[in-house]
C-alpha cells in the first residue's frame, strides 16, 4: 500500500478486512518499528503517524501469492487528514514553512550531521576558504544567478526487489538487487540489532543501478515482512511505479551562485548556496549535500570560497545517490554561472575556463593542495575539446532563416567523498588445471568492472585472461567486502585488492616452485601460467602442478592449495572540518571537458542533438571499449536528464508521471553521435594509473546543453529540464 | 500482473460473438470485447479495469478484413496496426499509425483497440474522420453501417453488446494529398502533445487533431479558417487556433497555452505542405 498523499496525518489504519482474505499471512504497518536512515535515523520503514511523500509505503501485505496480496492490499483501510505540502527547498527554508519533521533536532545521528532544530534543514555543510571580502576587493566584475532542478529518477531497467528469510536460529538470509550488499548487512545490525554474523546477503548480477540501488529500502521491508510471517521466505518485487516513486529517487536542487572576477577573467571569489532536496527523509541526502559543498566550485582554482550547502526536507520522494553524486547538479549551476560570467566579461567561455582550470600546486575548496596525480590535466582536456568541437567555427552558426547550429561547452571534476575507512578485498583461488578464480566484493551492475578486475589479475600474473574465472554473485559471508559498488571506485579499490591478491598468489606459487626447482625465489619469474627460472625459461612448472601443492614422484607433497588474498584501504583521508570544510575528503579528482552541438529551431524552440563530446582524463584506459561504453552511457543519461527527465508534481505534491509511458528516459532512437576521447595522466595510487570513469561522462553535459540553449535564445537558462515548453516560456516572459 | 481471473472466448462469427456477450452479461460477468489486449493488461494491473470474461474478436473473419473491393477499402477492427502499415492501402493511416507507441506494441495493438481506447489519444481514428469513412458495427440487430461521425463524436457511440467490426473508406481518399505530424513534449518518444492529420478533398484541406482536447476531433470551423482565400498563412493559423471548438488540455505533456503556440506553427506547416500558401 502506497500513500496517495504527499503530506498527511494517518488518522487510522484498519487491516481487519485484508487479514480475512484466505492466503494472507500478515499485514505489516509502521507500528512499533525502529527509525532508519543512513546518517540520521528519521525514517520509519513503513509510515507511522503521518505520510511525508506520495508513494510512501503505508502497509505491506504478506500473502501466499502476489495476486492475493494485491487483492488484500485493496482492503487495507487508511484514513488520512491532509496537511499542507512543501514542494521546493526554497519554500521549505522560509520562516513558517510547514515542517516535514517536527523532531529534526532529536533524531539519532552520526558525527558530521548538523540539523537545525525547528526548521526543515536536516544538515548543513560549510566551506570557508580565504576571505570573500578580499576577493571582492580584488575584483572588477561580478555576477549572481539562481538555479532550479526538480527531482527525477534513475529508472534502471531492473526494478528493485529483495527476498528475506529468518531461520529458526535467528539467521537472516537476504537476496537483493543492490549495489551495497555489505551495507545491507551493517544496517540490519544497526537498525534491528541482528548480530553481524547472522546476516547473510546475496546479490546476483544487478540489472542497472546508477546509484539508486546503493540505498537500502526493499531489504528492510522484506526482512520485516518475513518476521511478520514467522520467518517464512518473503519476496518483494517493486512494480515500475513503486520503483519510480516509492524507492529513493534522483535529488532536486536549488542554488544561488555569486562570482567575482578580474576584468581579464581571473576568478577571485565565489559565494555559493546549495539547497539539496532531501525530500521526505535525509538518508543519503546528507552525504549528497556534503559532496556538493566539497566540489562546489567545479574544477577551478578560486582563492576565496564561501559555500553553504543545506540538506532540506520537502514532501517529495527522498533521494538515493545518482550517477555523479550531486556533481551533475552542482555543475549545471556552476558551469552555467561560468558562461554568464564569460558573457559579462565578453570573453570566450572556453578561454575563461582554461585560465581558471585547477592545476597542480593549487588548492580545492577544502584547501587540499593538489598535484598531477591527484588532479590530472584539465587544461589538456580543454585543448582537445576545443579541437574536437571545432570551437573556431563559433558557438552559434545560422543555417537558415529558422535553424541555428549551436555549441555549448562545460568542464567537470569529481572526487568521491566516501568514508575514509572504506575497504575492498579480493581472493584468488585456483582450479586443478591451473586456471584461477577471482572473488571480489564489487557488484556487477552492468559496468563491466569485473572484467577489468580480471584484466588486472591477468596482467599481474601474466596469464591468459580466459583462464581466469570471475565470480559474479556476492554473498557477504564468503565474499570479501567491497564497501559499496558506487562512486566510480570499483577499479581503484577493487583493482588494488585484486592486484594484491594476485601478487600474494604469485609469491606462494614461487615459494613452492623454488623448492622443486631448487632455485632462489628471486630468480623465478611467472608467465603463461608457469613459474620458471628467469635465466632458463624452459626449466619451470605449470600452475596445475603447484597450485594445489607439488607432489614428488615418491608421493611426498608440499605446499597445498594456494589462496591469494588482497585488500585495499584508502590512505590519509580525513573528515572535513565542521566550520571551514578543510580536509582531504577523497583520494583523487577525475577531470574532463564536455560539449554538445544542437540544431535549434528559432520558430518552434525545439532542438535536435547533433553530437555530444567528452574528453576525460582517464589516468589510464584499461579497457577501451568498456571505457567508451561507460562514458557513452553516462552521456546519454546526462542528456536525458537535462532535456526531459523530471518528476511532475501537482499542487498537492502528487507525482503525475509515475510510469515509463510518461517518465521517459532516452529512447535508443533518440541517441546522438557520441565522441569520446581520453587524456591519460596517471593517478599514481590506482592500478596502472586508472581514474574513476563510471560517472564522469554525465556530470557536465546538462550544463553544456544549458549553455548551448542559452547561446541560441540569448537568454540565461536557469532550470532543468530543457524542454521546448520551458524555452517558449522564457521567450514569452521576455516579451 | 492481472489481479483477477477471467474467462476467454474466441467466437468465429459475429452472431456467435453477440450471443456470447448477451449470455455472459446476463450471468453478471461484465464481458468485454477485445482484440489486442494491451490496454486490458496495462489498466488491470493498476486496478483501473475489471472483467470476468473477454470475447476475442480476432477469430471473426469480418474483423480481420484488409482488402480493397472495387472502390472501397475494408479494414477490420481486429487488424494489428503493424499489419495495416505493411499493407499500406491508406497512406495517411500508415503514417499516423507508425507514430503510435512502438513497432513491438503495434504488432499487438489493433485498429479497433486503438479507436476504442480508454486513453484520450486514439490517433488511428483521425484518417477515418477526414475521409468520410463508414463504420460497420454489430449488435443484437445484426450488422449496421453508418458514417464515422455518427459512430465517433467525442466518445464512441456503441450500444451495450455492440462492437466495432470494420471501417470502409472510398478509394479517392486513399489517393488524396495528405500530411501528418506529431509533436511531442520532447524529441521522438511519448504521447502526442498534438497530432494533426490533414487530407485534401476538392481543393480544401481537412484537419483532425489528437492530444489537443480530451478526445480526437475534426473541426469544420477550424477548416473554414484554414481554407479562407486571400488570407496570409499566419493569419489563417491564428484564426484556426482561436476557433478550436473544444477545451484544450493542460497535463504533464504541456500546458494549454503552449499547445496553442505549437498548434499555430504546426498549422502553418500543414497549409504549406498542402500547397495552399496564402499571401504572406
Amino acid at each position: 500500500m502506497l500513500s496517495k498523499f504527499a503530506h498527511a496525518e494517518i488518522d487510522s489504519i484498519s487491516t481487519d478486512r485484508a487479514m480475512k482474505i484466505p492466503g494472507v499471512r500478515g499485514v505489516l504497518t509502521g507500528e512499533g518499528l525502529p527509525l532508519t536512515g543512513e546518517e540520521m535515523k528519521d525514517r520509519p520503514p513503513v509510515a507511522w503517524g503521518k505520510v511525508r511523500y506520495h508513494g510512501e509505503v503505508t502497509a505491506v501485505v504478506i500473502a501466499d501469492d502476489p495476486v492475493t496480496a494485491a487483492k488484500a492490499a485493496n482492503l487495507v483501510e487508511i484514513n488520512y487528514k491532509p496537511l499542507p505540502v512543501v514542494q521546493t527547498p526554497s519554500e521549505a527554508v522560509k520562516e513558517n514553512a510547514p515542517l516535514v519533521h517536527e523532531n529534526t533536532g532529536i533524531y539519532e545521528k552520526d558525527e558530521g550531521v548538523n540539523p537545525i532544530p525547528g526548521t526543515n534543514i536536516a544538515s548543513h555543510t560549510k566551506i570557508r576558504k580565504g576571505s570573500i571580502q578580499r576577493g571582492r576587493e580584488e575584483s572588477e566584475v561580478t555576477i549572481e544567478e539562481s538555479f532550479f532542478i526538480p527531482p527525477s529518477d534513475h529508472a534502471a531497467m531492473e526494478t528493485r526487489s529483495a527476498a528475506a528469510e529468518v531461520k529458526p536460529d535467528g539467521k537472516v538470509i537476504i537476496t537483493t538487487s543492490s549495489q551495497a550488499p555489505f551495507m545491507v548487512k551493517k544496517l540490519m545490525n544497526s537498525y534491528f540489532g541482528i548480530e553481524l554474523g547472522k546476516v547473510v546477503v546475496h546479490t546476483p548480477l544487478v540489472g542497472g543501478g546508477y546509484g539508486g540501488k546503493a540505498s537500502v529500502q526493499q531489504e528492510i521491508l522484506a526482512y520485516l515482512a518475513s518476521m511478520k510471517a514467522g520467518g517464512r521466505p518473503v519476496k518483494i518485487v517493486y512494480p515500475r511505479e513503486a520503483d519510480l516513486i516509492t524507492a529513493p529517487c534522483h535529488m532536486g536542487m536549488e542554488a544561488t551562485i555569486k562570482l567575482w572576477a578580474t576584468r581579464d577573467g581571473k576568478l577571485k571569489a565565489a559565494e555559493i548556496q546549495y539547497l539539496v532536496e532531501a525530500g521526505a527523509y535525509s538518508d543519503k541526502a546528507i552525504h549528497l549535500t556534503r559532496a556538493a559543498a566539497i566540489d562546489c566550485t567545479g574544477p577551478y582554482f578560486i582563492e576565496n570560497v564561501w559555500c553553504d550547502s543545506y540538506c532540506v526536507y520537502t514532501n517529495h520522494p527522498y533521494p538515493a545517490p545518482y550517477r555523479g553524486f550531486s556533481h551533475s547538479e552542482v555543475h549545471f549551476c556552476f558551469e552555467r554561472a561560468m558562461d554568464i560570467l564569460a558573457g559579462k566579461l565578453n570573453m570566450d567561455p572556453l578561454e575563461l575556463r582554461f585560465r581558471n582550470a585547477i592545476r597542480p600546486g593549487q588548492t580545492t575548496p577544502t584547501q587540499y593542495k593538489v598535484n598531477r596525480s591527484t588532479v590530472g590535466d584539465l587544461p589538456e582536456c580543454i585543448r582537445r575539446l576545443k579541437k574536437l568541437i571545432r570551437w573556431e567555427e563559433g558557438a552559434v552558426v545560422r543555417i537558415n532563416e529558422r535553424q541555428l547550429k549551436v555549441k555549448g561547452i562545460s568542464c567537470l571534476w569529481k572526487n568521491s567523498t566516501i568514508p575514509p575507512d572504506s575497504t575492498s578485498g579480493a581472493i584468488i583461488t585456483f582450479n586443478e588445471d591451473g586456471t584461477a578464480n577471482l572473488i571480489s566484493g564489487v557488484v556487477e551492475i552492468g559496468t563491466g568492472t569485473k572484467t577489468v578486475l580480471a584484466q588486472i589479475v591477468a596482467e599481474t600474473l601474466k596469464m591468459d585472461i580466459n583462464n581466469i574465472f570471475v565470480r559474479m554473485e556476492i554473498d557477504t559471508q564468503t565474499t570479501p567486502e567491497h564497501w559499496k559498488t558506487v562512486a566510480s571506485r570499483g577499479t581503484l579499490m577493487g583493482g588494488r585488492a585484486a592486484m594484491a591478491a594476485a601478487e600474494d598468489a604469485a609469491r606462494q606459487l614461487k615459494a613452492i616452485a623454488s623448492c622443486v626447482l631448487r632455485a632462489r625465489i628471486e630468480d623465478l619469474d611467472i608467465a603463461d601460467s608457469r613459474v620458471f627460472i628467469r635465466e632458463e625459461p624452459d626449466k619451470g612448472l605449470h600452475f596445475k602442478d603447484i597450485a594445489y601443492g607439488y607432489t614428488f614422484p615418491n608421493g611426498n607433497s608440499i605446499g597445498g592449495q594456494i589462496i591469494g588474498r588482497g585488500n585495499y584501504i584508502l590512505r590519509n583521508l580525513t573528515h572535513i572540518d565542521k566550520e571551514t570544510g578543510k580536509g582531504k575528503p577523497g583520494p583523487e579528482w577525475a577531470v574532463g571537458a564536455q560539449g554538445v552541438e544542437i540544431q535549434f529551431d528559432c520558430r518552434d524552440y525545439t532542438y535536435k542533438l547533433i553530437r555530444a563530446i567528452s574528453v576525460l582524463d582517464a589516468g589510464k584506459v584499461l579497457n577501451w571499449k568498456a571505457a567508451r561504453g561507460q562514458v557513452t552511457g553516462a552521456m546519454s543519461m546526462g542528456l536525458a536528464f537535462a532535456g526531459r527527465e523530471a518528476f511532475i508534481f501537482d499542487k498537492e505534491g502528487r507525482i503525475m508521471n509515475p510510469q515509463l509511458r510518461t517518465y521517459r528516459p532516452l529512447h535508443f532512437s533518440e541517441k546522438t553521435e557520441y565522441i569520446v576521447d581520453f587524456v591519460e595522466t596517471p593517478h599514481v595510487d590506482a592500478p596502472f594509473g586508472a581514474r574513476g570513469l563510471g560517472e564522469q561522462g554525465l556530470i557536465s553535459l546538462p550544463a553544456a546543453l544549458g549553455n548551448a540553449i542559452s547561446a541560441a535564445i540569448e537568454l540565461q537558462v536557469t532550470s532543468l529540464p530543457l524542454t521546448p515548453e520551458t524555452i517558449w516560456r522564457m521567450k514569452e516572459a521576455e516579451r | 500482473m492481472i489481479p483477477f481471473d477471467f474467462e476467454y472466448y474466441k467466437p468465429s462469427s459475429i452472431s456467435e460473438a453477440v450471443e456470447l456477450h448477451r449470455q455472459l452479461d446476463e450471468a453478471g460477468k461484465k464481458p468485454v470485447y477485445y482484440s489486442g489486449g494491451t490496454e486490458i493488461i496495462t489498466l488491470s494491473r493498476l486496478n483501473l479495469f475489471y472483467t470476468e470474461a473477454v470475447i476475442d474478436i480476432k477469430g471473426i473473419p469480418e474483423c480481420c478484413l484488409c482488402e480493397k473491393e472495387g472502390t472501397r477499402l475494408h479494414l477490420g477492427a481486429g487488424l494489428p496496426l503493424a499489419e495495416i502499415e505493411r499493407a499500406d492501402y491508406f497512406p495517411l493511416l500508415t503514417v499516423t499509425s507508425k507514430d503510435i507507441a512502438d513497432n513491438t506494441a503495434r504488432m499487438k495493438i489493433t485498429l479497433g483497440g486503438n479507436v476504442c481506447s480508454e486513453l484520450i489519444y486514439r490517433e488511428a481514428i483521425l484518417p477515418f474522420l477526414l475521409s468520410d469513412s463508414q463504420v460497420v458495427t454489430a449488435g443484437a440487430s445484426g450488422e449496421v453501417s453508418r458514417p464515422v461521425n455518427e459512430f465517433f463524436n467525442k466518445e464512441i457511440v456503441l450500444e451495450k453488446g455492440e462492437f466495432l467490426v470494420r471501417f470502409i473508406t472510398e478509394e479517392r481518399f486513399l489517393r488524396a494529398p495528405y500530411f501528418h505530424t506529431k509533436r511531442r513534449k520532447q524529441w521522438n518518444t511519448g504521447y502526442p502533445l498534438i497530432t494533426v492529420a490533414a487530407l485534401q478533398e476538392e481543393g480544401k484541406t481537412r484537419t483532425a487533431y489528437s492530444g489537443l482536447s480530451p478526445f480526437p476531433f475534426r473541426s469544420r470551423i477550424m477548416e473554414e479558417s484554414l481554407n479562407r482565400d486571400n488570407t496570409p498563412l499566419r493569419r489563417k493559423a491564428e484564426q484556426a487556433v482561436n476557433n478550436i471548438p473544444h477545451e484544450i488540455i493542460s497535463d504533464s505533456e504541456g500546458s494549454a497555452e503552449y499547445r496553442k503556440f505549437v498548434l499555430k506553427n504546426v498549422l502553418m506547416d500543414v497549409m504549406t505542405r498542402m500547397g495552399r500558401r496564402g499571401p504572406e
